[in-house]
């Protein structure tokens, strides 16, 4: 049966005003009459204190509560119905006891004063942030040296399982996308050292380049984005669906389960994809400077070797731990944060992403400088 | 036919007088069978309590009903309508008749409790905004929640309030039919006989049919017309909960005759 419309009349022939109401008055047909109805409301006292349900179809709660609106009715003193109706009293008798009931709603603040809230807190989020990462790495150093005087203790399993999924599965997108950098730096060096007549030199820029900052970075970057956001969604969910509180409880230490694989996989896995990605940047590097310079490949090879050397090896592969340490434990800090809400989820994976990147930038930095001071 | 007298699975009725009405019903998963032939009959206004031992599919049969999965065989029909065949419009106009409570709530947890209460009447309803507003409210004080929590987000909730707010989610659009998964599940036995006794009061003042899956022998004496134990992949019982315990044989004598079946019904 197809819903009437819900329709309503004020009568006022009588001594005393009567609200007639008509067709069905459920959640779905009573939108159209809500502007009508709270012209009603606005009345007070004077609104009608009798209601005709006669020619009333359908009721629902929400019908019978915009009707009891607009009467003059409470619980002490309800309004009156004349005619009859299945359900209307006892819809009646129900909503009354939720009308005018209104929710403590606290006003908002001026938004000078929100402004200024939302930076007092962001302030005071970035130090407690700061200040919780040192410890939670001091407690991540210290857990790692007792794995390391007791290696039986480490979870090997769930070490081998993260070193083939954030490690041994990331080497192809880490050799392709170092290939490309190595291939576009030659394209820079040649492009613009042709203008000295020193195309030569290409070889030399893609060495120090790939070996000294981009195999890393490179590497650095990927993992963060692809390890970093898988390590905080799994340990996340975990701390979401109470196993982390079982673990506890258990007597097993998170850290010795969770984090402690991730370290240990991740500070093996970095250093060979480091290295995998400057061979790729360097065999991109090679083969375009090959196929533009017109340069042999023993040549290349011959100047890399004596005018590179391996101190730029070693200058780039000494990263590698810092960078792992820093992936992981950014990773697993954030995984443990989460609370129980998704939301929170969402907002630690993000975090942890965006502070792993940020941090990997930092100390790429505080590298360079270093570097400058000791003269590599 | 009164609910005392409707002692079969299919009993022989019109449509307009059923509410749920289940032919030949049969979900496989793989080469497990949880359900075959299944036949069940629901009254219009009874509140049938769904019974079973673990495994014996009472979830699954509730989302076969509702439409979260399809049976492998069978005819599910809810109000006249068949569930499984209908036009997206019809199911549409469908899922505005039914009213769900998950068994852990499943209220959307980045939301406050009024705005869980308002999707249901955003997507269905037409309402202008405004009065979408003071119904949710409406309803979540009917689900008996003060109008403090409503604007908390489910995870600030106790358990109880968890449920009550789910409530209110599932009764927002005045449905006629209201499934109800473990409703008194992790509920301290004070708060579960409140609950019990809201559902009444909602099925009284609203008409509805309830379908209330359970283990709670409380709110089998409580709140349910008929109770319907599932066993072997059918109903293998049903009927008022005194003339089940008259007849209960196998895994229903266990349930009813253990020392938590005799301590909660005497």
């Amino acid at each position: 049966m197809p819903d009437q419309d819900a329709q309503f009349e004020l009568d006022q022939s009588g001594p005393v005003p009567v609200l007639r109401v008509m067709g069905d008055w459920t959640i779905q047909t009573i939108g159209p009459v809500d502007a009508q109805l709270r012209a009603l409301r606005e009345l007070g006292d004077s609104r009608p204190a009798i209601v005709d349900v006669s020619g009333l179809d359908d009721l629902d709660t929400a019908g019978a509560y915009v009707i009891e609106l607009s009467l003059a009715s409470s619980p002490t003193a309800p309004a009156r119905m004349i005619g009859d109706h299945a359900v209307a009293g006892r819809l009646f008798n129900e909503v009354r006891k939720y009308v005018g009931v209104k929710p403590e709603i606290p006003p908002p603040m001026p938004v000078w004063q929100e402004l200024l809230d939302r930076i007092g807190r962001s302030v005071v989020d970035v130090y407690e942030e700061a200040i919780d990462t040192v410890g939670f790495f001091g407690e991540t150093v210290v857990a790692f040296g007792k794995a390391i005087a007791n290696p039986g203790r480490v979870r090997w399993l769930p070490t081998f399982a993260v070193a083939e999924s954030a490690g041994l599965n990331a080497v192809p997108i880490v050799v392709t996308l170092s290939f490309f950098i190595g291939a576009v730096i030659a394209f820079l060096g040649k492009t613009i050292l042709q203008d000295f007549g020193a195309s030569v030199f290409t070889i030399e820029l893609v060495g120090y380049a790939v070996l000294r900052e981009f195999g890393v970075l490179i590497t650095a970057i990927i993992l963060a984005g692809r390890s970093d956001s898988s390590f905080t969604a799994q340990i996340g969910s975990m701390k979401m669906t109470q196993e982390i509180d079982a673990m506890r409880i258990l007597g097993l230490s998170p850290m010795e389960m969770l984090v402690i694989p991730r370290v240990i996989a991740l500070l093996v896995m970095f250093p060979i994809l480091t290295f995998l990605a400057m061979l790729a940047g360097i065999a991109g590097g090679a083969i375009v400077t090959m196929i533009t310079l017109d340069i042999s490949p023993t040549l290349f090879f011959n100047r890399l070797n004596d005018n590179v050397g391996v101190d730029q090896f070693w200058a780039g592969m000494g990263k590698a731990p810092v960078f792992a340490f820093i992936i992981a434990i950014i990773g697993c800090r954030q995984g443990l944060n989460v609370e129980s809400d998704v939301i929170s989820l969402g907002q630690r994976t993000t975090a942890s992403v965006v502070q792993a990147l940020f941090m990997v930038i930092v100390v790429e930095a505080i590298f360079a400088l270093i570097y400058m001071e000791l003269g590599i | 036919m009164s609910p005392a007298d409707a002692i079969t699975p299919i009993l022989d009725l019109p449509d307009a007088a059923v509410a749920i009405r289940l032919r030949g019903i049969a979900n496989r998963f793989g080469p497990v069978v949880i359900h075959e032939h299944l036949d069940l009959d629901i009254l219009r206004g009874e509140t049938i309590g769904i019974v079973g031992g673990s495994g014996t599919g009472k979830s699954v049969l509730m989302r076969s009903i509702i439409g979260l999965r399809p049976p492998s065989e069978g005819e599910v029909r809810v109000l006249g309508h068949d569930v499984w065949s209908s036009d997206p419009a019809e199911r549409k106009a469908l899922d505005s008749r039914w009213g769900v409570m998950f068994q852990d709530g499943a209220l959307f947890s980045n939301l406050t409790v009024r705005e869980n209460v308002l999707i249901p009447l955003r997507e269905h309803t037409n309402l202008p905004p405004g009065l979408s507003l003071e119904i949710a409210d409406l309803k979540i004080q009917m689900a008996g929640l003060p109008l403090s929590s409503a604007g908390k987000l489910p995870a600030e909730l106790s358990g109880g309030m968890r449920k009550r707010a789910a409530l209110a989610r599932a009764i927002a659009l005045d449905p006629d039919i209201l499934f109800l998964d473990e409703p008194t599940a992790g509920l301290d036995p004070i708060t579960a006989g409140r609950f019990d006794a809201l559902v009444n009061e909602l099925k009284e003042t609203l008409g509805l049919t309830i379908f209330l899956i359970t283990h709670d022998l409380d709110t089998l004496r409580d709140a349910c017309d008929r109770v319907a134990a599932l066993a072997d992949g059918k109903v293998a019982a049903i009927g008022p909960l005194d003339h089940l315990r008259e007849h209960a044989t196998g895994w229903l004598a266990d349930y009813f005759g253990g020392p938590r079946g005799r301590a909660a019904l005497g």
